[in-house]
């Protein structure tokens, strides 16, 4: 049975996890996905439906962790102009 | 010892100034900082290419063209790439098994996302040799007594130019002119249809204006007069609801680096019920039910599968993502200038493509000063000559106006700031040119420029 408590911390590593992706597009689309994936499926009161949804997302940190480390080995040579104007 | 110091430092002088993996992070105050980050001066990293200086990498906003690889499928490919390294047509041992498995994956979920059957999927290089073996084998296939093609003056290049070969060969063609706002002419379509009509090619989304046929109509045409419909839906994949069932169409062309998958892979759906024949274009081992002689590229087969179903889950929210977006584009772009002209019809059309043409702009100059966002115009694309772009010429857009388009992709990656950024930077661009141009003076004081008498020197 998954509680609020798991569902939080999933949504705070998904979170976390994502804003190391080198890519301005990619971290951005990571972080928003991951909040409204997470808002769709608040309302859930089915618990099989419920658990399907955590096993996908526990399932997408997976790919996420995996994959920064390998964008992470390459890092970019150039700066994306969003992020120039940024700071 | 001492050597070992010496080198070390060495080594570290030697290395300083490049500064190893710049860290891109430090502006994020909640990462952890697990290189050593050096402040970023900002122009002097500016790029310089082809004469060309801009401070950094351009906004991305040419989806048509190409798309990014998104990560879960760069994820898929890796370990694809790593493990799936049988020839997944060896049938003798353990390593053709496991590739052919993933391949059949692949398979079943590309058929998902057009609502087809797995055998009737071949996997290719891409929509362009999809498109090229369709129009050439099947009226190779039916040369005896199928001699015209119809298709449209909008198509994309590879379907113009086989059915140019076909000419070559003896075969006709006729192409069919678009209305003003791109779309087909079903009467049109209907007239054009002989005893001896073999094919008709119609794309389903363009990829230069974006605009969306009417499928079912064509394909209850087609039906009607039993002749096959072949769609090249290289653009509209994952991102409109697309079944082949009701749109009744006998061929169709995919392509996989237009929904975020990789490059150099495509797919070719021919249907089985009722059976279409066509001669292969690849003639060899007989792989791919005959129709694709050659092995298969494991992993960019199986990036193309994880593409397809991720477009499947995620094409509802990006689709709201996507026309928010381009509300965001054209009403910030209209907001602040006039003459904004969409090429294309507005209602039938797929959001993440935007077409516009900007009045009393020189096209060139109009890019040259976009450098900062990676779009491509209407112009460019289609040849490396300074023709306006085929496509606009057959909507019926003056030679003006089509050199001044601009096309705006949106995508899944792309961001609201993204998009303000680009209409400032369009904003800013159009009007300079505007304030240098006489010829918009004219206009403002009211004069007709179609109706003016150049005085020749």
């Amino acid at each position: 049975m998954v509680d609020k408590g798991q569902v939080i911390s999933l949504c705070r590593s998904l979170l976390r996890a994502g804003r190391q992706y080198p890519d301005y597009n990619i971290r951005e689309y990571a972080k928003r996905r991951t909040l409204d994936g997470f808002r769709m499926n608040k309302n859930l009161t089915d618990h099989s439906k419920v658990e399907e949804a955590y096993a996908e997302g526990k399932k997408q940190l997976e790919v996420v962790e995996r994959v920064v480390k390998v964008y992470l080995a390459y890092p970019p040579k150039t700066k994306n102009i969003m992020e120039l104007k940024l700071q | 010892m001492a050597s070992k110091a010496i080198f070390s430092t060495l080594r570290r002088s030697l290395t300083k100034p490049h500064g190893g993996a710049v860290s891109r992070r430090h502006h994020l105050s909640t990462t952890s900082a697990a290189t050593a980050s050096e402040p970023y001066p900002g122009d002097e990293h500016a790029i310089v290419m082809k004469g060309v200086r801009i401070s950094g990498r351009p906004l991305y906003l040419d989806m048509q063209s190409t798309t990014p690889l998104d990560p879960r499928v760069f994820d898929a490919m890796n370990a694809s790439s790593i493990y799936d390294y049988g020839n997944p047509h060896s049938r003798t041992h353990l390593y053709g098994w496991e590739a052919e498995n993933a391949v059949e994956v692949a398979r079943i979920q590309v058929a998902k996302l057009i609502g087809a059957s797995p055998k009737e999927i071949v996997f290719l290089s891409g929509a362009t040799e999809a498109n090229n073996t369709v129009v050439k084998g099947v009226m190779h296939f039916y040369k005896d007594k199928k001699r015209h093609v119809i298709t449209t003056q909008t198509e994309h290049k590879c379907v113009l130019d086989s059915c140019r070969h076909l000419q070559q060969e003896g075969f006709e063609v006729t192409y069919l002119p678009v209305k003003t706002d791109g779309l087909v002419d079903l009467e049109m379509l209907r007239e054009a249809i002989r005893l001896d009509t073999g094919l008709v090619s119609v794309m389903a989304v363009n990829n230069e204006i974006g605009v969306v046929q009417p499928m079912e109509e064509i394909g209850r045409i087609c039906k009607e007069h039993k002749i096959p419909f072949h769609t090249d839906a290289a653009q509209a994949i994952g991102k409109i609801p697309v079944d082949v069932e009701k749109w009744n169409v006998s061929f169709m062309s995919m392509s996989g680096h237009k929904i975020y998958g990789p490059k150099g892979v495509g797919a070719m759906y021919v249907r089985r019920r009722p059976r279409v024949r066509l001669e292969p274009l690849m003639n060899g081992g007989g792989q791919e039910r005959g129709l694709r002689s050659g092995t298969l590229a494991t992993q960019q087969v199986v990036g193309f599968g994880v593409a397809c179903e991720l477009a499947m889950k995620e094409m509802e929210y990006d689709e709201k993502w996507i026309k928010r977006l381009q509300e965001r584009l054209l009403n910030g772009v209209r907001e602040k200038l006039d003459g904004v002209v969409v090429n294309g019809s507005l209602e039938s059309r797929y959001a993440g493509n935007l077409n516009l043409s900007f009045a009393y702009v020189e096209g060139e100059s109009l890019l040259m000063g976009l450098k900062e966002v990676a779009v491509s115009s209407g112009s460019a694309c289609t040849s490396a000559s300074l023709e306006p772009s085929y496509v606009l010429r057959a909507l019926g857009v003056d030679e003006d106006m089509a050199h001044t388009s601009i096309r705006f992709g949106i995508g899944r990656f792309t961001t609201e700031e993204e998009i303000d950024k680009a209409v400032e930077l369009t904003v800013k661009q159009v009007e300079k040119l505007r304030e240098m141009s006489p010829l918009y003076e004219m206009v403002k004081e009211g004069i007709d420029i179609k109706n003016i008498q150049w005085s020749q020197h």
